[in-house]
């Protein structure tokens, strides 16, 4: 069969992918973002090393910045694809941060004190403690909604009001300190650059992208998502599908503690990670993850995030008052959502 | 009044539904629309009712051109339409209902009660019907339900009503309440058009018709001078296959049997068994609970009591998977809630119950899929562009061929289907026959859900009548008729 030359034409192309991919898309606001931010950097440079050197610098801030809410983001990607939402991941990682802490602290009161275990075996216990835990809560999570038939919206609601009120209490008496060797977890250098956090997002971000790709699991994610009783009627364990997707977000939550702790060496029970449900929310649905589930990737999970970190900069750059920021991500999680292509009737 | 429609043109796309029909009435007149599935009744209504714009033609009432851009235009030109899903809010009462969005009002605002219900009993002492408007909705029979709403249009002046298959889940004595009042409504002058399948309602009840196929007027006239065959033969275009299909297959040993089951509500004391190449009808009216039934054996709904035997071992069904790993296939009803996926893709539909197997390691083995799902395709002949396209991109027949791939590939003993031929055209009903026959052949143990008398006749070896939940009979060769499974089927002996 002879193929027939169609000349290419920007538009129409440009055109049928912005209509048809959300992908797309969102990749094009992300890159009229960033040319954006470039001007606003300014090009009042000596030479072009220097100005290349301080928008590297500048990316490596936001990136680094955001890696933590980044990694929620792409478990939230799964959950909301899956038809159900969290609200509890904030306060999911002031619980397991307290607990890290609690284990890796060095002095008298830690909970391992006596065992002994000092350095880096200690901090190996408490990475795997703290997935664990993240996973066990996000079990607990999914328990709620599939067994309890609680609605995720409730379950996450009450799980987000009990762990952080629960966390702010115990550790009223207790002030763990974060040994310095931890925070090397963050911190360490590769090259002369600060991106272990970066390097961490990226790689958590790949492997979430094969899952829900190539596995059957994030298949069923989609198909649980996009219709549920199909999905059950086509023999798919339903419930246990959903159950996975929340230890997922609550795993993906332990690693955010871990870097939290990492990088600040303590936490703020009160106020540490409130609000990242809602920016986690926020970038999944500006990177074209529809609220009623079945439609969006990992792919977009993390361009949302990077729209609304560029965003954020951008404003910072500008000068843009700090109280007026947050209605900028309102526009822009508004303002995704309209131009979503709408599902004809 | 006379209502005429001329020259009407619709498509959806590609699909040319409406290729300039004519049909007219007038007041006192009923009038059957017939058609089967897809022949564009629908189509032609959902015009006259103002619900979607046709592409060409007029529509004329006294001789006098009118346009309906929205089912507002339509019902104040005197056109009312009872959709088969009846329009009513059950937790308000009668009268409340008769007056939805339009209420009356006092003059403080309030609304007015005693005045709606004063109305609500006037016209349905015009009509005949002795109901207390304080009633509520939900305590109604299906026929009072209908009434109240050909009611409601007569109170907004409807002279034409539409409607559409309103015996389908009546029993027979509702039907005979329905046909009385419509007798009385026709006394009134009131137009009515009559959507059925059933051509002996159609035969008593009609003194016109319109045939439909394929989006063509066929033919138009007088009741009096056809028989229900002649409407038959109109509707399909040749003539009626009823009997029952050829087939030469062995049946062999048990591969289900229940004893005992019931659940709470649904259905109880069922005991049947299935043999291995097996066709096992199960038919019934509207609320017989043969779906229920049967997405207890497939593992939709655990809480059952009673025993299910597959190849003679007892088994407890609890899940839906449990149903899969033991050999069971189950292609539900209402294929858009139930049996597809509209966000994925065919291939991904197409797989969907064997992923898990096609899983090696920790990746779906692409390979493998891309075979099993052509072998699917080839054998059910579906027919499609790219794999990749989403299924919603499938006519209906095809779409009911990759719900049924998807099942097929997991190489079931038990396939159970409802409503096999539900929303799929004419052509494509004879291969899904054609394909149920011939793994019959391959020795699997089938069971067809039907509401169609004719189609359980056609591929069933013997049926069961189900009635209020509780077999109330069993038909094979002779006795397997339109009549008996009627009778059955609406609680007579």
């Amino acid at each position: 069969m002879e193929k027939t030359k169609v000349k290419f034409n920007f538009i129409t192309w440009f055109k049928k992918n912005w209509t048809e991919s959300a992908l797309f898309s969102t990749g094009v606001a992300l890159f009229v973002m960033v040319i954006l931010q470039t001007v606003a950097l300014g090009f009042e440079f000596d030479s072009f090393g220097e100005w290349f050197a301080t928008w590297a610098n500048n990316w490596i801030n936001i990136l680094r910045n955001n890696a933590g809410v980044g990694i929620v983001a792409l478990g939230m990607a799964f959950v909301i694809i899956s038809g159900g939402i969290d609200l509890a991941v904030g306060s999911t990682m002031v619980a397991v941060g307290a607990v890290l802490m609690m284990i890796i602290d060095n002095g008298p009161n830690a909970l391992l004190a006596s065992t002994g275990i000092t350095g880096v075996p200690l901090y190996i216990i408490g990475i795997v403690v703290a997935i664990a835990m993240g996973c066990g809560l996000g079990q607990l999570t999914g328990v709620l909604v599939t067994k309890g038939k609680l609605p995720p919206f409730i379950a996450t609601l009450g799980m987000m009001k009990i762990l952080r009120s629960v966390t702010q209490h115990f550790m009223q008496t207790n002030s763990p300190k974060v040994p310095t060797g931890f925070l090397q977890i963050a911190s360490l250098k590769m090259g002369n650059l600060l991106i272990m956090p970066i390097i961490y997002w990226l790689v958590i971000a790949i492997i979430l992208y094969i899952v829900s790709k190539k596995t059957a699991f994030g298949r069923y994610v989609y198909a649980v998502g996009s219709n549920e009783r199909t999905a059950k009627l086509s023999g798919i364990n339903v419930g246990k599908v959903k159950r996975k997707v929340y230890a997922l977000i609550g795993m993906l939550v332990g690693v955010t503690a871990i870097l939290q702790v990492s990088r600040i060496g303590s936490m703020d029970y009160a106020n540490a990670g409130s609000g990242y449900e809602m920016d986690a929310i926020a970038a999944v649905i500006v990177g074209g993850v529809s609220m009623s589930g079945g439609k969006g990737s990992v792919m977009g999970a993390v361009l949302g995030m990077l729209i609304i970190a560029v965003m954020n900069n951008l404003l910072n750059l500008l000068g843009v008052p700090p109280f007026l920021r947050e209605a900028f991500k309102g526009m822009i999680v508004i303002g995704a959502v309209l131009l979503q292509k709408k599902e004809e009737n | 009044m006379k209502l005429e429609m001329q020259n009407i043109y619709k498509s959806f796309g590609a699909n040319n539904v409406l290729k300039g029909v004519d049909i007219s009435l007038s007041g006192g007149e009923i009038c059957a629309l017939l058609g089967e599935n897809g022949a564009g009744k629908s189509t032609l209504m959902n015009i006259l009712g103002g619900v979607i714009n046709s592409d060409s033609g007029t529509i004329l009432i006294d001789g006098k051109p009118i346009e309906f851009k929205n089912p507002v235009d339509s019902l104040e030109a005197g056109i009312a339409f009872i959709h088969q899903e009846l329009n009513l809010v059950n937790d308000l009462a009668i009268f409340e209902n008769m007056f939805i969005g339009r209420e009356l009002k006092n003059k403080y605002g309030f609304l007015d009660a005693k005045t709606m219900i004063k109305k609500t009993k006037e016209i349905f002492e015009k009509i005949g019907l002795e109901l207390n408007p304080e009633q509520m909705v939900r305590d109604l029979d299906t026929s009072y339900k209908q009434f109240i709403e050909i009611a409601r249009a007569l109170m907004m002046n409807a002279s034409i009503i539409i409607m559409d298959e309103p015996t389908t889940s009546l029993t027979e004595h509702e039907i005979k309440r329905v046909f009385a009042m419509m007798n009385v409504l026709k006394s009134h002058g009131v137009g009515m058009v009559f959507i059925s399948h059933k051509l002996k309602e159609v035969v008593e009840i009609c003194n016109k018709y319109t045939v439909l196929r394929d989006g063509n007027m066929v033919a138009t006239g007088e009741i009096k001078d056809v028989t229900t065959d002649d409407l038959a033969k109109h509707m399909v275009g040749h003539d009626v296959r009823t009997e029952s299909l050829q087939r030469d297959k062995e049946i062999g040993n048990e591969v289900l049997r229940l004893e005992r089951l019931t659940d709470a509500t649904h259905f109880r004391d069922i005991s049947l068994n299935l043999r291995q190449g097996e066709i096992l009808g199960v038919t019934g009216l509207l609320g017989d609970g043969r779906s229920e039934l049967f997405q207890a054996v497939f593992g939709d709904r655990p809480k059952y009591t009673g025993d299910i035997y597959i190849d003679n071992q007892q088994v407890k069904i609890d899940s839906t998977t449990k149903g899969l790993d033991l050999g069971i296939a189950y292609v539900p009803r209402n294929r858009k809630e139930n049996g597809i996926i509209k966000d994925m893709n065919i291939l991904e539909n197409g797989s969907l119950v064997t992923l898990k197997r096609l899983q090696k390691r920790f990746f779906i083995d692409r390979k493998k899929q891309n075979t099993e799902f052509d072998i699917q395709k080839d054998s059910l002949k579906i027919k499609m562009e790219k794999k990749l396209d989403l299924i919603t991109s499938l006519s209906g027949g095809n779409q009911q061929k990759i719900v049924l791939a998807k099942w097929l590939s997991s190489n079931p003993k038990i396939l159970i289907m409802d409503n096999p031929t539900q929303g799929v055209d004419v052509g494509a009903k004879e291969e899904i026959y054609d394909i149920i026959l011939k793994l019959a052949g391959q020795g699997v143990g089938i069971i067809v859900l039907s509401s169609e008398a004719q189609e359980i006749i056609r591929v069933c070896d013997r049926s069961l009548v189900m009635y209020h939940g509780a077999i109330v009979g069993e038909v094979s060769g002779e006795d397997m008729n339109e009549q008996k499974i009627m009778r059955l089927a609406t609680g007579g002996k």
